[in-house]
This record gives C-alpha cells, structure tokens and sequence, in this order.
C-alpha cells in the first residue's frame, strides 16, 4: 500500500494519454460486454427456467408443423403433469402500430399455472378465466402503452387473418429477467374467430385450425421430466403429427442454434477486440516507460530492486487498463440496469442485462490487458542496468 | 591519513566492450579513503572519473581487482545483495537532481525509506529532519517545478542523507548551478562531512568545488596521476 501513492501519481503523470487509454479499454470493453452478455444472459435465463420443471413439445418438423389442440388434454392426463397449456403464437398488431409485441393464444386456466413465476391477482384472472374477449398483457407492455385493466385491446392478424377485437382483463407481473410485454389471448377466442373467418373465405384452412402451436407442459418435479418427455413422444410417434419434446432449456438454446455460430463469430470478434486493446495498452506503457528511463535507473540506484519495479510498472499499466475495465465493463452493467432498451428491439429482446458474471469477466480481461501489456515495459525497466539508465544525464 | 581505510580499492581496472574493441577505462587503480574523508574527483571528460564513483557506489562493477566498502568486498555481493547494500550504505546526488517530478519535495525524500519497514509516522519525521538539514522547512510540498535549481538539488540531498547512510556519492552536484548557490550546495557537502561524519566522493570539472573536499584525486586515461590533500580546504560559508 506504501507504493499506491507512487503509483496513482505516475497513473496521472500524462493525463491525456491516461485518458485516451481508459476510453479505448472502455469503449471496446463496453461493446464487448454487450455482444457477450447476449449469449451470456440467454444461458443464464435457460439455465433458470430448470426450476420451473417445464416442457416444450413441438411438432416433429418444428414450427411449420401442426400440434392438434385435442393434444394439451391428452399430454395433461399423463403421470407427473400439473399443467399444460396450449401456447400459439398469434402473429398480430396493436392498431395501426408498427413494432409488435408477443402475442400468444394460451389457456386462461393453466397458464398461470404452468408459467407459475408470473403473477397476476386472482380477481383479474377470474375476469380473464369468464370472458371469452379477454385478454392479459405484462405490467411493461401496460406502462408503455399507457393500458388500464378494461381498456380496449384491437389486434390486427398478420400471420392469421384474423383481428381480435379484447379488452384487457389482468396485468400480470415477474421477475426481470422475464418477458414482461407479451399478451396472452385465449386460444378458444382465436380458433373460433379463425375458423369462422376461414369458412366465410371459402378456403380451405383446416390443417391450421385447432393448431396448438406449442404445447407447454409444467411437471409435478424434476424427476418426472424424462419419463414425461418419453411419453408424449411416444404416445405421438406413429400419428400424422409426430412430436419432440425438449426442456424449456433445451428449447432456448434450440433458438440460439438458429442464428448459426454466431457465438464463435462473437468469440473471434472479442479476440481481436483484446489484441487491439493490447497493442494500444502495451503502446501506452511502453512510451510512459521510454520517457521515465532515468527515474528507473535512479529508483535502482537507490535500493529497489527488480521485483519492485516490476511490481511498480506492472501495478501502474493495470490500473490504468482496470479502470478502462471497470469503466467498459462495470459501466454497462450499471447502464444496462438503468435502461430499457427492449422498447428498441421490435420486441427481438424483451429483456436484456449485462450477467455479474460476464462484468467480472470484463473487468478480468482488462486487467490482464493490463498486465500483458505491462510485461514487456515492465521486465526492460527491472533489467535496465543502471549505469546505462543514468548515463543520460550523468 | 591515519583514519581507519572506508574505501578499498585495489589492483581496480574496467573495460567496457563495444562491438570488437576493449575499450580501458580505469587501468589497474590502487585507492584508500578514510573513513570520513571528503574526496573530490577531478579529470578530462573521458578520464574515468564517474567510472571510479560508479564502482565506489555499486552501480557497476570492476573488470579486475576487489572494491572494498566499509569492509565489504562488491565483488562478492549478488545484483539483489548490492541493490540492498547500495539502499542501506550509499546516498546519491547526481548532476540533474533525478527527483521524481511528480512527487512532492517530501515525497522524493521519502523514496528510499519506502524500502525500509518504518511506519509511515516515522518516515514522515525523518523527511521532516532531512529536509530540515537542508534548509528547506516549508518546502515539504512544494513539487521540483515549483522549486529553483539549488533548492531542488537540497530536496536530493536530503534524499541521499534520509536513511542515514554511510557514503554519499556525488557526480557533479554544482554542475547546473550558478557559482553563488554552487557555494550554497557545497557548504552543505561540507556541513554533512563535518558534522554528520559522512564520507562523501564527489566528481567535479570545477576547481573551487574540488577546493572544498579535504582531498583531490586528478584521474587521466583511467590512471591516477596526482593525489592532493587540502590541508587548508575552503571553509564553508556558513
């Protein structure tokens, strides 16, 4: 502790370039954390949805292929089951908006149920449960829509022709790190008006009628999962529609594979980030450290040895990349918290924090930037010979 | 003399060796200072003469021969055992002063006790009395801009002298300074080899500096060729 003065003051001996040094670690750091935490954050959030003992099942195809809603009661019947729900996605608009919002057709009775970690009061889900135009939306959703419990809620169909007119029914609330902007329709209201739409056209919609879409399937306990899991399969192995059934963890990485390797593209992008950040840190220091030569050779001179002006030079060149770290790293996290940014995503993030875990990393990263950096300055100073390092002025 | 022998230096040569050639700096040098001796080193540029204080001090070491101070033989210590000696034995004062521009007045005095374990309460007294030798009281926090040039060559005096040591070594002190606070810098060398009791070796091109140590060694071509001892040196002014 006796050398931090020394060292604090060396840190701000060139203030500009101590700045300029800070920023760059900073900024790329900043972006850094951001493209990493997208992963980061997913994993994190399927990771979490273990406790929730939830199943996904989907048409043996994907998403292109049909679940018969008949299914959500049969898949309900099973041993280890507590609640299923049909969940569809309703492709739709609000009014004449353009940036949609998750719209999915559920059953009012178990949703709640199966999704348990959201919370809506029982008076609103009674409401939601009798009336057949009711709808539900996240406590987000309602803030930035300014919408109230009875207003009025027009869906306009883009994936279906289909438009809806609802009236909100319950505002349902949850954790953050959860979809607080979506809005669940009953899916009896939908396949009725789908059908009677389909028949008034005269085309022929009966494959997508009575679609479920997903089925979402809550287990009494996470023992029961795999046997559940085998048993829907099974029970669909040899129908027309074929099921696959995954964990709602398996069924989120299922998305992150749909986008390719982008996390090893994300990967190459952070390496090249830290190299580049090497070489403006290692240039930095290597300059701060041509420059004070002289002072070197006279700490030598008067007693300290090489361990300590390695630790001086290396102690200096990570505190300066650690501040960048901490400013990139620990500065997103903070921003991250404070700002919303999902209202700027068209709904493709509904959430989204840097992890305390890819912060610490952040802040990781920097100071071993630091530290590489460091090295090489640091081990020309411990070495330098001080009858060469004074003989610029002696 | 008669004093007890400080410095030992015997059969001393040094070559330093560029590309092919050997180059002699000091050939085959014999020396003994007394223990409290002020010793004043005078030759052409080139003659060997901060070679000679390099080696006294430990910053570098002899090609030949044995460098003995205050009984230790350099050649035998380690580069982490000179380092250690040099900290606990030897102050330096250079020509261009070498403070550290960052640091306070009190702070560059402090440097060489952050290698030693005394508290910081105790490192803050001993600054304070360094500085106090040196006439600048007041001054402690005031940074090397901030100060002229004799007053910062005190603030690297009272540097060299904080730990106490045994030896101070000197290369040029008076070199950048005008004659009055020359005069200034040398009455405190003067001061501290008659009241401290140190054994200081100093490198000077200037005459009336050299005139102020008790003895005067004139180096040429890496030999010693006139040893004079000042038996009415200049006293100091003060």
């Amino acid at each position: 502790m006796k050398y931090l003065h020394y060292i604090l003051r060396n840190v701000r001996r060139n203030p500009v370039r101590t700045a300029l040094t800070v920023a760059s670690t900073g900024i790329c750091l900043f972006l850094m954390m951001i493209l990493v935490s997208f992963f980061a954050m997913s994993d994190e959030v399927n990771t979490g949805s273990r406790v929730h003992n939830r199943l996904a099942t989907l048409n043996a195809n994907g998403f292109a292929g049909v679940i018969p809603i008949a299914r959500v009661k049969e898949v309900a019947a099973l041993d280890g089951v507590e609640a299923v729900t049909p969940f569809s996605w309703y492709g739709g608009k609000y009014k004449d908006e353009v940036m949609p919002f998750a719209m999915f057709c559920v059953d009012p009775d178990a949703v709640f149920r199966v999704l348990e970690e959201l919370t809506i009061p029982k008076d609103q889900l009674n409401a939601f449960r009798k009336n057949r135009d009711g709808c539900v939306i996240g406590r987000k959703l309602a803030k930035e829509r300014r919408l109230q419990v009875g207003d009025p809620m027009p869906l306009k169909g883009d994936t279906y022709p289909v438009d809806l007119n609802l009236t909100i029914r319950g505002i349902y609330d949850g954790p953050s790190d959860r979809d607080l902007r979506m809005c669940f329709l009953r899916y009896d209201t939908f396949d009725e008006a789908f059908r009677r739409v389909a028949a008034s056209s005269g085309r022929d919609v009966s494959q997508f009628a009575g679609n479920a879409g997903m089925i979402f399937t809550k287990c009494k306990n996470a023992s029961a999962m795999p046997a559940v899991s085998r048993a829907i399969d099974d029970l669909y192995r040899n129908s027309d529609y074929p099921t696959r059934t995954q964990t709602e963890e398996a069924f989120g990485k299922m998305f992150e594979e749909m986008m390719g390797d982008l996390r090893g593209m994300i990967r190459l992008i952070g390496l090249a980030v830290v190299f580049s950040l090497l070489c403006v840190a290692g240039n930095a220091m290597a300059m701060a450290m041509r420059e004070r030569t002289t002072e070197v050779a006279v700490l030598k001179a008067i007693g300290f040895d090489r361990g300590r002006i390695l630790f001086l030079v290396l102690a200096e060149s990570m505190l300066v990349a650690g501040s960048g770290g901490a400013l990139g790293a620990l500065g997103s996290k903070a921003l991250f918290a404070w700002v919303d940014i999902s209202p700027y995503t068209a709904g493709f993030l509904p959430f989204y924090y840097i992890p305390w875990s890819v912060a610490l990393q952040g802040l990781g990263i920097s100071l071993f930037i630091g530290f590489a950096s460091g090295v090489g300055p640091a081990v020309r100073a411990a070495g330098l010979p001080v009858v060469d390092g004074l003989r610029r002025v002696v | 003399m008669g004093a007890a022998s400080s410095i030992e230096l015997r059969s001393v040569s040094k070559e330093y060796h560029r590309d092919a050639f050997t180059i002699p700096v000091l050939v085959d040098l014999d020396l003994s200072v007394a223990e409290g001796e002020f010793l004043a080193l005078m030759g052409p540029s080139g003659s060997g003469k901060t070679t000679l204080l390099n080696l006294i001090a430990g910053l570098d070491r002899a090609t030949h021969g044995e460098v003995i101070v205050h009984d230790q033989d350099l050649g035998l210590l380690s580069e982490a055992q000179i380092t250690r000696w040099r900290a606990d034995n030897v102050g330096f004062i250079f020509q261009t002063y070498n403070l550290i521009p960052v640091l306070t007045a009190a702070e560059n005095v402090e440097l060489p006790l952050l290698l030693t374990s005394l508290s910081r309460k105790r490192r803050r007294q001993n600054v304070a009395t360094a500085l106090r030798i040196v006439g600048l009281e007041g001054r402690e926090h005031h940074y090397p801009r901030q100060l002229s040039g004799g007053q910062e060559q005190r603030v690297a005096i009272a540097r060299a002298i904080v730990t106490d040591p045994y030896l101070l070594v000197a290369d040029e002190p008076t070199g950048d300074l005008d004659r009055t606070t020359a005069g200034e810098i040398l009455d405190l060398l003067q001061l501290l080899n008659r009241e401290f009791e140190k054994t200081i070796v100093m490198v000077t091109h200037d005459p009336l500096a050299a005139l102020r140590a008790s003895r005067t060694l004139h180096l040429d071509k890496g030999r010693l060729v006139n040893d004079v001892i000042q038996e009415a040196r200049v006293p100091a002014a003060s």
